[in-house]
């Protein structure tokens, strides 16, 4: 069984090869999609109910599930985490694309205030 | 920084942090060149302007519209034959280009005049054609000529016409990029919001940043009726002026070159709510996930279902017969913005050749976090490289083919470098699964191609071999591959026709019932 940061480097790997969503233009978008996407998934992974009626949600949601979906797919080991577990592994998780999207991105367009 | 510096650049000394080498235990943080800035005095560039990144890359492909350049003729050359953005219309956008003809008389006196002579000879040339857009060019825009206040007499004149002013001339930022973002702004604020479309589904989609490159808008557009999505409008492949106005009434935006396109996809999410789908349309598994989130977001999985299933069992065991044949073969991805990203992984993955640079000569550094992330460890990763750098990879990572646009393209095959046109493409469609397929053709095609064969040898000062008979594709190919593979009953070489476009306009499609 891998550890935390084995689980994490393995999660982001995933991301990015198959996403394009942690990569909108600047700052703030990331942010908001790492958020919500990220935030929706590990929901899903605990089995836990999203609010999907407004429709920017429901375009969070179909991301985030699409990642849920691979990540039991191709990750045995989520299957022998509790649920706080997967939590923690998810904030590790975005802590750490947070990180490299934006708070340690080399982009220098991230912070223009226009699109 | 694992910064990599050409030894032909070793006097522009600025250009060493626009190359980086994607090493085993660097992340973005680390590895990231810089990007989007003016080219550096001295590298002799290979980027467009911002005057062509307006109009010949976005503008254009807009099929019921006269496209003008207010400009000298010159500037308007990218038509037929570079261009390969086709149309259901009978491509007229593509077959008549249009220049105002500005001499240096009206540099000096003024080119106002001759824009709104030429504006309303264009429309009676063409009275079938009642929409125009006009770009601005460098030497207009020096001049200050007024084409907004000249567009706006002729629409009064002419109540039947509506005409698009984009104020983007070639200087308007460090390469194209900068004309995409000034027409997508110029778009939304000026058009978008004018036209009330009629809505005929209950799902219904803008279908962005897609150029029907040699048909790749309608193949997807396909999949879509397929799934009975209203598409309301295509920016702007294939796409029709007035249902591009109507873009603010979609449901969802699905956006496939963010490279080009995100600005009014953000916009659009600002001001009318509509969210953004990044979606992969290139590759079997990308495209596959990507129309399942479609059909996730309206509720319709059973559908998309049905069309993976489908065209996965058709085309899934021809694409095996290629991947067999390119496995470990050197790529080199010199595309554009978004294809290196879109590409980066899934060619690897699906065609098994092993990307070992990745270039744009426009892109920003987000599509460089991208295109990185995507490839594998070792790839070199340059920005805007200019005609040394572009050789002295070539020579330095040996690679079998190079995909870029035609003339980079004509570069590497002077020093015998297979390439395949990876803008205006060789043999497409690329997109869906049968493009797919043809891409991996196309990519085995340039690769063992006999008469490439015959170019290493210099008739000047080779031994010419006797011996040997012609060599065909398929002996070049199989020649160390298992029993098991070349006498394979379950993969095949490509079997579609030379022309699937034209198939798609005859087709009938299923009618879904709207409910609300």
């Amino acid at each position: 069984m891998p550890d935390i940061n084995e689980k994490v480097a393995q999660l982001e790997n995933f991301i990015m090869k198959k996403c394009l969503w942690q990569f909108h233009s600047r700052a703030w978008d990331r942010k908001r999609q790492n958020e919500n996407i990220l935030g929706m998934a590990a929901k899903l992974l605990c089995g836990e109910e999203v609010d999907t009626s407004k429709p920017e949600d429901k375009c969070y949601w179909v991301d985030a599930s699409y990642l849920a979906d691979s990540y039991r797919e191709k990750f045995d080991w989520l299957s022998t985490m509790s649920d706080d577990e997967i939590r923690e592994l998810m904030l590790a998780l975005k802590a750490r694309i947070d990180f490299v999207t934006v708070d340690g991105s080399l982009n220098a367009e991230l912070t223009d205030p226009r699109y | 920084m694992p910064y990599h510096e050409f030894d032909c650049s070793k006097c522009i000394p600025e250009r060493k942090k626009h190359a980086v080498v994607k090493g085993p235990e660097d992340d973005l943080t680390k590895a990231l060149p810089l990007g989007y800035l003016n080219t550096i005095p001295g590298s002799i560039s290979e980027r467009g302007c911002a005057y062509c990144g307006a109009k010949h890359v976005i503008g254009t492909p807009m099929k019921d519209v006269i496209h003008i350049s207010h400009g000298p003729t010159g500037c308007t050359y990218d038509t037929w034959q570079t261009k390969r953005y086709i149309s259901d219309n009978g491509n007229f956008q593509l077959k008549r280009t249009f220049a105002t003809d500005v001499k240096e008389k009206h540099i000096v006196f003024g080119a106002e005049k001759l824009l709104k002579q030429n504006i309303i000879e264009a429309f009676k040339a063409f009275p079938d054609i009642r929409r125009m857009t006009i770009y601005q060019t460098c030497a207009t825009a020096l001049i200050g000529d007024d084409i907004d206040a000249i567009a706006q007499e002729v629409m009064d004149e002419m109540p039947d016409v509506d005409i698009f002013v984009c104020n983007s001339p070639g200087f308007g930022g460090p390469s194209q990029s900068g004309g995409h973002h000034k027409i997508n702004i110029a778009w939304i604020n000026q058009k978008v919001g004018n036209v009330e479309p009629e809505i005929t589904s209950d799902y219904v989609i803008n279908y962005v940043g897609e150029y029907n490159i040699q048909g790749d808008q309608e193949v997807m557009l396909d999949y879509f009726k397929r799934m009975g999505i209203q598409v309301l409008s295509s920016f702007t492949g294939n796409g029709s002026y007035d249902d591009l106005r109507a873009m603010h009434r979609a449901h969802l935006n699905v956006l496939e070159c963010a490279r080009s396109a995100e600005y009014i996809c953000n916009e659009l999410r600002v001001r009318y709510g509509i969210p953004r789908l990044d979606i992969d349309g290139f590759g079997f598994e990308p495209l596959s996930s990507s129309l399942m989130k479609i059909a996730k977001f309206f509720g319709i999985e059973e559908r998309a279902q049905k069309i993976i299933d489908e065209e996965t069992a058709r085309w899934k065991p021809e694409l095996e017969w290629y991947k067999e044949r390119l496995k470990g073969k050197k790529i080199c991805l010199w595309p554009g913005g978004s294809k290196l990203w879109h590409w980066a992984n899934v060619i690897h993955e699906e065609m098994g050749l092993d990307v070992v640079s990745v270039y744009t000569k426009f892109g920003h550094q987000g599509d460089m976090e991208k295109g990185i992330a995507r490839c594998e460890v070792g790839a070199l990763a340059i920005d805007d490289p200019n005609e040394l750098e572009g050789l002295e990879a070539m020579y330095k990572l040996k690679p079998d083919i190079i995909l870029t646009g035609k003339r980079p393209g004509e570069v590497a095959k002077k020093i015998r470098v297979p390439y395949l046109n990876a803008h205006a493409y060789h043999n497409g469609p690329y997109k869906g699964y049968e493009g797919w397929v043809r891409f991996a053709r196309d990519i085995y095609n340039a690769i063992y191609s006999p008469i490439h064969r015959l170019s290493y040898l210099d008739i000047s000062k080779d031994e010419i071999p006797e011996d040997g008979g012609f060599m065909t594709q398929r002996m070049y190919s199989d020649v160390n591959l298992p029993e098991e593979v070349t006498k394979s009953d379950s993969m095949r070489e490509y079997t579609g026709k030379y022309n699937i476009i034209d198939d798609l306009h005859k087709k009938e499609y299923p009618e879904f019932n709207k409910k609300q």
